[in-house]
């Protein structure tokens, strides 16, 4: 089963008093994410990554189209009862202490009273808050209130969780650690659903994502299918390659780059990699391994969104 | 649970806010400062001592000096109370309604409906913990200090209550509609004015027009909307009557049955619109 299936989800925003002007906040979105991954959604600013999360979790209403969380058509109780939410921007009580605020969110997720403080104890060790329980949220930092609200997403257990830039404010010791708790909650079943703009950060944990230009989805795919280069290739060889060889292969209309022991070959189609291998061995020159090159995911996104603006 | 666990925060949160502290501390002062001024007299168990001034508890014929003493101290206390009240609890609902609030809100097991309720609910609980405070000190005070246990004046905070939630639906629809907790409290208190210039419609504002359209206008809106003056005023005559009036005015329980339906009309309001928002 998928955790989330949507199909044409579109919403359409009127704002304006008198001079009303829509804006199309999302078009058509139909994705679906695997139950027990970790799913990255990327996108500018207004492309429409919080909407989504929004309509799912009946924050903002659809204008058309569908959707189903866990199984469950959006609204229903039962779909909120299994998911837990990190919004972008989350205000806390600031009169509370971090253990009421999770007893506070505890209650409003419905779990029983006697296992509310216990449970507060051991999200607020989970995210290093343990000596922070009983100070009022006011005196908090932007860095601890994100690991408080990643707690409080985290109050009841849920199947799905709903991470909007989890890390915002968060220093690089403690984005690891959050990492680390991402990772162990999907080890541990949980399907989590990213959004942020640390490209290098959803490069590292997700298993697929999505990018969102303008309210409509422009790429779909695994990290490693979206930044594979698929006809550029790393070449590894156990020497220099001699000038005569290196005319040889220049001969075949490859696009080559030398660098001492490295051969970088962009080519027109695969079979073209056989042909260098054979002309390399040919020339006795030894190989030590071949990878297809890679870009990072911030590279890709760039690259990406020029393409969409060109278009 | 769910309900019960947004009611409790919203009771906290209502007796948290800076405005009903400050309201608390003068209350405590005005508690203070009647539990020195009121007393019994040591030789006449019958005599009751305000502020040194020795009174009969039937001074004169028809007064009874310590329930014409809590009349005036309900009048004159409650305006204020509600006021605070006013203060203290119009930022509830626009608090609620700040991004990243909301959503996190939202985003519980709990729907919509019994948000708004569960808030309206703590706040109008939230002031009533207030004027128990108060009401029960002054009833305490009366009651230890000078033996008059007067259960009307304790039960009159119940109808302090009622009238305050049903103001607290003017206060919600306005909350809902403009996000603006100043907002809000401008327009309860303009609510306020204008049902107290509505009860006097009839020997007021029927006087600047004879034009019947305009006399049905205004009892419409008498009638639509809650009856906050009235219900205030309904709630002093529980205590007893005014000796200072020649003809009072019995109590009645008209007033608060027709602002339950007018309160709950506007609560409807508030539900349907809230149900229906994005976020």
């Amino acid at each position: 089963m998928e955790a989330i299936q949507t199909a044409d989800l579109t919403k359409h925003y009127r704002t304006g008093l008198l001079n009303k002007k829509n804006i199309n906040a999302l078009e058509k979105v139909s994705l679906s994410v695997e139950q027990g991954s970790i799913f990255g959604l990327l996108g500018p600013n207004g492309a429409g990554k919080t909407t989504f999360v929004k309509l799912l979790l009946s924050i903002a209403f659809p204008t058309s189209g569908t959707a189903s969380v866990l199984g469950y058509p959006i609204g229903q109780r039962a779909l909120k009862e299994q998911c837990g939410y990190l919004p972008e921007s989350h205000k806390y009580p600031g009169f509370l202490t971090a253990t009421d605020t999770l007893i506070f969110f505890g209650r409003l997720n419905g779990l029983p009273e006697t296992a509310l403080k216990d449970k507060a104890k051991y999200l607020l060790e989970l995210v290093g808050l343990k000596d922070w329980a009983d100070v009022k949220t006011k005196k908090f930092s932007k860095g601890m209130l994100q690991r408080l609200g990643l707690a409080q997403a985290l109050v009841n257990d849920p199947k799905l969780l709903f991470l909007d830039e989890p890390t915002d404010g968060v220093d690089p010791v403690g984005r690891k650690e959050i990492r680390d708790i991402l990772v162990n909650l999907k080890n541990a079943g949980t399907t989590i659903f990213l959004n942020s703009h640390l490209l290098s950060e959803i490069e590292m944990i997700c298993d697929n994502v999505a990018i969102l230009k303008k309210g409509c989805v422009v790429r779909t795919g695994s990290i490693a299918d979206l930044t594979t280069q698929k006809l550029i290739y790393n070449i590894q060889l156990s020497a220099q390659i001699p000038e005569d060889t290196k005319v040889n292969l220049s001969h075949k209309h490859f696009s080559l780059e030398f660098k001492d022991t490295n051969l970088a070959a962009t080519l027109n189609d695969k079979s073209e990699l056989n042909s260098i291998i054979d002309t390399l061995r040919a020339d006795g020159i030894g190989i030590e391994g071949v990878t297809q090159q890679k870009m990072s995911l911030e590279d890709y996104f760039i690259q990406l969104m020029k393409e969409e603006n060109r278009q | 649970m769910r309900f019960w666990g947004m009611f409790r925060f919203t009771i906290g949160e209502t007796i948290r806010r800076g405005v009903l502290i400050f309201y608390f501390c003068v209350a405590t002062c005005f508690l203070i400062f009647f539990s020195l001024g009121v007393g019994q007299s040591a030789e006449n168990p019958g005599v009751i001592t305000i502020f040194g001034s020795e009174f009969a508890h039937e001074s004169m014929p028809g007064l009874n000096v310590a329930e014409f003493m809590l009349i005036q101290l309900h009048s004159s206390s409650v305006f204020w109370i509600v006021l605070f009240g006013i203060f203290g609890v119009a930022g509830l609902i626009p608090n609620m309604l700040e991004k990243g609030t909301i959503d996190l809100f939202l985003s519980k097991p709990l729907t919509r409906t019994e948000l708004l309720l569960a808030r309206s609910l703590g706040a109008a609980t939230g002031i009533a913990v207030n004027l128990v405070y108060f009401f029960a000190g002054i009833w305490l005070i009366f009651g230890l200090k000078a033996g008059v246990w007067h259960w009307g004046f304790l039960s009159s905070v119940i109808y302090v209550v009622y009238a305050f939630a049903c103001l607290f639906s003017i206060v919600a629809v306005a909350g809902l509609f403009t996000r603006s907790a100043g907002f809000s409290i401008l327009i309860a208190f303009s609510f306020v004015l204008i049902s107290w210039l509505l009860e006097l419609r009839e020997s007021l504002l029927f006087l600047i027009s004879d034009n019947p359209v305009y006399h049905w206008i205004l009892d419409a809106f008498y009638y639509i909307t809650p009856q906050f003056n009235a219900m205030l005023s309904n709630s002093s005559r529980v205590i007893g009557s005014n000796p200072l009036s020649l003809s009072p005015p019995q109590f009645t329980f008209m007033p608060y049955i027709y602002s339950f339906f007018s309160a709950s009309l506007l609560y409807g309001l508030a539900l349907w619109y809230f149900s229906r928002r994005d976020y």
